[in-house]
């Protein structure tokens, strides 16, 4: 078992490793929230993680050692993103506040707003939820990778 | 400050909490692990008063002060989840004054599927359903069900009295949890405990040996 405690970087922005060698290790923004976690690379490389106070993994982390890297992949989820129509700071208003009732964390991403579900039936929930912006915004339902908005760290259900 | 390994039980009233954890903490404390066993409940104290007596008083398995009640006086989820401030005071009082404990058990009072523990609490989360619940349990979902690190099913004994049917119950949760564990066991005689125990030593404990154990004679 290969013990990490801390992250080496990040592939976004860094270009001193090798990044054809990388072992990948795929987990969910769940597990991303985790402390101490034990899963498998790619390559079934055993990893035991259990990260120094403050420590975080994001998607595009670097960890490993000096033999073995290994790059975070978060796996992608279900989200339905909400586009305004029109720019109104009312629905915009209300639309947040019927959101942040549902306890979701949020993504704001080209102008829409995103948020996890966990099954499609979800978006008739919010389609009767919404009901009296519905024709002021677009929702659909797409499959990517969740990266909650750093202020939004709140708890889901 | 040390940190020291947590983990979160949750499950709907009555699935067997409290027993897991009677259950669990005489094989962990058989390896040598020193644990502490917080046990949440809306108004009453009876379960840490239980656990207690079993544990500590009867079999002298940890110090009766290791085991904690804490009357959280709303919802359970919110004292594991939306505000976990009551438990994390009394970790960090732990992790302050006990650093030589392995694990640090948080039992969640009865609630509902969508339960979650935070992770700035609980490490590593078990959710535990029983059997005479409904076989439908594992199929239907929800937060805690789908998310947890490890699912347990109890009281399998009691299946065929109820008319559950263990085998859809094993493909329903196959199918929901993916690549993650579940395990069925049953309390009353220790079946699949071990495995319980197995998981915890191994995804949260990373097979560190017990402190006790690890620390040099001076």
């Amino acid at each position: 078992m290969i013990k990490i405690n801390s992250v080496l970087g990040s592939i976004f922005e860094s270009t001193k490793f090798d990044r054809t060698n990388f072992e990948k290790l795929v987990i969910s923004r769940i597990d991303l929230e985790k402390r101490i976690l034990r899963k498998k690379t790619d390559l079934g490389t055993d990893i035991g993680i259990n990260l120094d106070s403050g420590i975080k993994l994001q998607h595009g982390d670097i960890i490993g050692n000096n033999e073995t890297k290994i790059v975070v992949e978060q796996i992608p989820e279900k989200v339905i993103s909400v586009k305004l129509k029109e720019n109104n700071q009312n629905i915009a208003i209300l639309l947040g506040h019927i959101i942040g009732n549902r306890h979701r964390p949020i993504a704001i991403k080209d102008k829409m707003i995103l948020f996890p579900i966990q099954e499609n039936s979800e978006l008739e929930i919010f389609q009767r939820l919404f009901i009296e912006i519905i024709d002021h915004i677009e929702l659909k339902i797409e499959e990517q990778i969740f990266l909650p908005h750093t202020s939004a760290d709140v708890h889901e259900h | 400050m040390t940190h020291i390994p947590r983990i979160g039980i949750g499950g709907p009233v009555g699935s067997g909490k409290s027993m897991l954890i009677e259950c669990l903490v005489p094989i962990l404390a058989k390896v040598g692990y020193s644990m502490s066993i917080i046990s949440n409940d809306v108004i009453s104290k009876e379960d840490a008063d239980r656990i207690r007596n079993n544990l500590a008083t009867k079999k002298g398995l940890l110090p009766e002060n290791m085991v904690i009640g804490l009357a959280t006086g709303g919802c359970p989820h919110t004292a594991v989840r939306e505000d976990p401030s009551m438990n994390l005071a009394i970790i960090e009082e732990m992790e302050d004054t006990h650093p030589e404990l392995d694990l640090i058990i948080i039992e969640s009072g009865g609630d509902n599927v969508t339960t979650t523990f935070s992770p700035i609490l609980a490490d590593y989360f078990i959710y535990i359903i029983d059997v005479a619940g409904g076989d439908k349990y594992p199929r239907k979902g929800g937060l805690g069900i789908t998310n947890c690190d490890l699912l347990i099913i109890n009281k399998i004994d009691l299946a065929e009295l109820v008319g559950a049917d263990l085998e859809m119950m094993k493909a329903d949760a196959e199918k929901i949890r993916k690549e993650k564990p579940f395990e069925f066991i049953n309390c009353k005689t220790d079946q699949g405990i071990k495995k319980i125990a197995e998981h915890i030593i191994h995804d949260l404990l990373l097979d560190s040996q017990p402190k006790s154990k690890s620390l040099k004679k001076v």
